[in-house]
């Protein structure tokens, strides 16, 4: 065994002494057997073709040889290798095609793999995170606390709402992020803080400490990173707030952000005893033996004696127990695997070009194979050489592909950061590297054998006479690489329907009027601190006050509402109609509720379809108003006229109506997303408003001339700022953004999926067209002395022409008429994506088909006229 | 010229140690001596020869020394080891065997 080792280690690394060595006893052996012939008598000449007989093909023999020293593999794949790198060099056209094209394959698979294995497939940042769950419908505090008395199948729960707190004290008064929670959520969520501790359930009372615990970044940015921390105060909405513990860097809430945690009880004594207040996300987690359909039994269980004993708040309430990890990737879930499939598909296609690429070569090659063949080379060490060649490509394409997925991913993430939340770039780890390595191999080695197996099979003889073409060898080619390219159209056409969908779907997303007119429009969002403000009347005297010094500014126009289009933040209530028979609490019609002030429908641009807007005399101790949506008058006052009809909040069977009379009805406007229905809302003077704890506000500012991401806009921004200070300094002004912006946003998910799909199709059309045009470029120079002989039997250019341009289309409309009814077949899965375009959209299938066939008929045409160039007299001499 | 006779897979090791056994050899002489002594029947191509002096000598039966030749060139002798003895007798015992068995039936059956 040691020797045997030995032996080849010296083979190996003594590599070339070996070979030497080989050398001179072979050369040795041929001149004893020179000089025992013409010691014999025989000729010089003839003794040296003796000779050379009896020793056959040294090639072959040192060949044998080596094989025999058992170091043949190693040896052959390192000379492989060197061979394959000067190949490669000597073609570096060729080179560079199937590198990038393999790039782009690998590259934009590896961006969507590691999106996706980072937002689907890894778990959640928790401790045992397969047990945590969410119920879908928010809930109150009260209503948690008692299905944590009552459970018997959650072991841990709690609640988190997320508000805005000011922070004052600070060179201006700023908000922070604030996560009003219950003693229970950071524990359910099973994470302990770096330092100190969290807010324990004997300080989560009415009255309790004002405590709170903060992320690690709020740590690091407000508080310097200090690591005494602990005990220190800042000043939040007009309270000290005393430090007790900050959270680890790795922790985030699976939902929102924040900056800090402090008890509900606590900060918002307002509303955390009211069990109709339905705002917090609760998060539990399963007893360790307990199935989710168990405890979502024992949870509806609970949520019926809820229903029965207070049916008012709970009556129609059902709780529905979901997976958290299914609960957080469910909106993008779908997205995320189309996307995959495209990107699989724009993988496939490249691998066909590549493949068709390394078939064209081979064949072209196939004289240098034939004759390496003759001079000993076994079939398999072709194959072996052409398989390194290709392996060298596909890693070199890897290596790129990684490249481009690193700068691919980054795009990614600035092109949606909501709904990649949980994806922060990609991840040079092991896992990569394996994917990557594994692809690269596999690519190279699969789509390398195909060619290499067809261009070395055949009979060597009759390959020398007939060298390239003529063969069963270069027949399988041919059909081989017509099925190939067929493929790539069909793929592509597959790829181009999809985005083509996504497009058109998106269009008519973007054309949706969203019932005013966002431009030239800056908001900020204000709200009052409650130490202040708490009552109605010093609210409407700093609204009033503030928009009287707003409007005051040249060319501003300013008004204000409880929450802003497009938010997707706004409160419904359920409403009674006057005069219409009383309909069972808790069943009574909802609505948007929106407090205005100031001529808002102006500032907006929001169309008065009928009656009047609000005017100044719309005011406290005046008659009630409203003004309401054409979808509701759509669904209420079908065929009646609502002017005049009275309208209030569904209110308790004791309590009063106070009815508010509607004096106009106004265009729809989308306060969700731009893709839903039109929703039935009113809107109600601040000023006669009755729920005082409505304390915030959004500015419209409108300034006619105002030029977007200019200093326009800071200009104003900073005038604004300067009033409210002017009236109050403590209050800080947040969400500053233009109309535009908030709408953008609300397009981003729709914008990032049509993206993504119209780039890959993009990818796929351009790489069907390379792998068209490769292979007719190809069969032109096959065909030169055919084309050759029509020239010179009097054909026109435009006869060769259309011959060329015949052969491709044909190609092309085989693979387009595959890729039409596979587009048929899977744009359905797209369904969900689609807004408003039926998956068989025939206008977007037929202009999609007639793109690809005008790029395949210009990828054809480079070929074609070049063949109407031939000139025949050298033409019949080719070959 | 006698007919030659295609060597069965294996014989020519043991041809081949047995050559080496008495005194280092090159492998031309080893070729020659074959043939010298079987008188022309076995006749070995170096195609075999050397890729099998070479597989002899990674199984350390034999080892190469590089020596002067008899018209004083430089050539590599090949001479057996002692593991390479012992292989020796081993095949030479085995062919023995073979052989007897195989005459024994030739000429009973």
């Amino acid at each position: 065994m040691l020797t045997d080792l030995l032996h080849r280690l010296r083979s190996l690394f003594r590599r070339e002494d070996v070979e030497a060595e080989m050398d001179e006893e072979l050369r040795f052996h041929y001149d004893r057997e020179i000089e025992k012939l013409t010691s014999a008598g025989v000729t010089r000449e003839e003794a040296v073709r003796r000779a050379h007989l009896m020793v056959g093909g040294a090639e072959q023999l040192k060949e044998e040889c080596r094989d025999a020293r058992g170091v043949q593999i190693i040896e052959n794949f390192l000379r492989d290798l060197r061979f394959s790198l000067r190949m490669l060099r000597k073609s570096p056209g060729l080179t560079i095609v199937a590198v990038l094209t393999l790039a782009l394959g690998i590259g934009a698979n590896t961006a969507i793999f590691s999106v996706i294995d980072s937002v689907l497939l890894s778990p959640l940042p928790y401790p045992d995170p397969d047990r945590l769950v969410t119920i879908k419908q928010n809930d109150s505090l009260r209503n948690i606390n008692d299905i944590r008395r009552q459970t018997k199948t959650l072991a841990q729960g709690g609640g988190v709402t997320l508000e805005r707190m000011d922070y004052t004290g600070g060179a201006e008064p700023l908000q922070v992020r604030a996560a009003y929670v219950n003693a229970g959520l950071l524990e359910t969520l099973g994470v302990s803080p770096m330092l100190g501790r969290l807010i324990s359930p004997d300080e989560d009372v009415k009255g309790g400490p004002h405590n709170m615990v903060i992320m690690h970044h709020f740590w690091r940015e407000f508080l310097g990173a200090d690591p005494k921390v602990i005990g220190r105060s800042l000043t939040l909405n007009g309270n000290r707030y005393t430090v007790i513990g900050v959270m680890p860097q790795s922790f985030a809430l699976p939902e929102d952000e924040t900056d800090i945690f402090v008890s509900l009880w606590v900060a918002y004594p307002e509303a955390a005893p009211f069990r109709g207040v339905h705002f917090m996300r609760t998060y539990w987690r399963l007893n360790s033996d307990v199935t989710l359909d168990q405890a979502q039994a024992d949870l509806s269980g609970i949520a019926n004696q809820l229903a029965k004993q207070y049916p008012e708040t709970e009556g129609n309430h059902p709780r529905t127990l979901v997976p958290l990890h299914q609960f957080l990737v469910g909106d993008i879930r779908p997205a995320l695997l189309i996307l995959f499939g495209a990107v699989g598909l724009v993988f496939l296609i490249a691998c066909a070009n590549f493949t068709g690429l390394l078939t064209a070569r081979a064949i072209a090659r196939r004289q240098e194979f034939v004759l390496r063949a003759s001079l000993g080379a076994g079939r398999s060490r072709l194959i072996t050489q052409s398989v390194t060649e290709s392996v060298v490509l596909s890693f070199l394409g890897g290596a790129f592909g990684l490249a481009l997925a690193k700068w691919g991913t980054t795009l990614l993430v600035s092109l949606e950061p909501a709904a990649l939340d949980r994806f922060r770039g990609i991840q040079m780890d092991a896992r990569l590297f394996a994917f990557i390595f594994a692809i690269s191999l596999l690519t190279g080695i699969v789509f390398g054998l195909i060619p290499a197996v067809g261009a070395t099979s055949g009979n060597t003889a009759d390959s020398l006479k007939e060298p390239g073409r003529g063969n069963t060898t270069g027949k399988f080619s041919r059909v081989f690489r017509n099925v190939l390219v067929a493929s790539e159209f069909a793929l592509a056409l597959i790829l181009l329907v999809g985005a083509g969908l996504m497009i058109k779907g998106f269009a008519r997303l973007q054309s949706v009027n969203p019932g005013f007119n966002p431009s030239g429009v800056m908001t900020m969002h204000l709200q009052l601190p409650i130490s202040r403000y708490n009552k109605i009347p010093q609210q409407t005297t700093f609204r009033r006050e503030l928009l009287a010094r707003l409007n005051r500014l040249p060319g501003v126009q300013a008004a204000m509402i409880t929450d802003l289009p497009f938010g997707d933040n706004y409160l419904d209530h359920r409403f009674a109609i006057d005069g219409r028979p009383p309909v069972p609490i808790g069943e009574e019609p909802v609505v948007q509720t929106l407090s205005v002030m100031g001529d808002y429908f102006g500032v907006m641009q929001i169309p008065i379809v009928s009656g009047r807007g609000f005017t100044e005399m719309d005011r406290e101790n005046q008659p009630l108003v409203a003004v309401v949506s054409e979808e509701l008058v759509r669904r209420f006052f079908p065929g009646e006229n609502p002017l005049g009809a009275r309208i209030d909040f569904a209110r308790a069977a004791n309590e009063p109506h106070q009815w508010m009379t509607i004096v106009g009805v106004v265009r729809d406007v989308k306060h969700g997303t731009l893709n839903e229905p039109p929703q039935a809302s009113m809107y109600a003077p601040f000023a006669q408003a009755d729920e005082e704890w409505r304390r915030w506000m959004s500015l419209v500012v409108r300034e006619p001339n105002l030029n977007r991401g200019s200093s326009d806009s800071s200009r104003l921004v900073a005038q604004v700022k300067q009033q409210v200070w002017a009236i109050d300094n403590q209050i800080p002004v947040s969400e500053i953004r233009s109309m535009d912006d908030w709408m953008s946003v609300s397009l981003a998910r729709q914008r990032f999926n049509m993206l993504l799909l119209g780039l890959f199709a993009g990818l796929a059309m351009l790489l069907a067209a390379v792998g068209i045009y490769g292979t007719m470029a190809y069969r032109v120079s096959q065909r030169i002395n055919e084309i050759g002989i029509h020239i010179a039997l009097g054909a026109q250019r435009r006869d060769v022409l259309r011959l060329i341009l015949g052969d491709g289309a044909k190609l092309a409309l085989v693979g387009i008429t595959v890729g039409l009814v596979g587009a048929a077949a899977i744009t359905r899965v797209m369904a969900s994506l689609l807004f408003e375009v039926e998956p068989t959209d025939p206008a977007t299938f037929i202009i999609t088909t007639l793109l690809l066939a005008t790029v395949a008929l210009a990828a054809c045409y480079i070929p074609a006229r070049r063949a109407t160039r031939v000139d025949p007299i050298i033409a019949l001499r080719y070959e | 010229m006698p007919p030659r006779i295609e060597l069965p897979q294996g014989t020519l090791d043991l041809l081949i140690l047995r050559c080496v056994a008495n005194e280092p050899q090159h492998g031309w002489a080893i070729s020659e001596r074959l043939q010298q002594i079987s008188k022309d029947v076995l006749r070995v191509q170096q195609g075999s020869l050397y890729p099998a002096l070479h597989r002899l000598e990674r199984r350390g039966w034999i080892v190469a020394k590089w020596g002067a030749s008899e018209n004083n060139r430089r050539a590599k002798f090949y001479s057996l080891t002692r593991k390479g003895e012992k292989q020796l007798e081993a095949e030479r015992d085995a062919w023995e065997a073979l052989t007897a068995a195989v005459a024994q039936v030739l000429r009973t059956a």
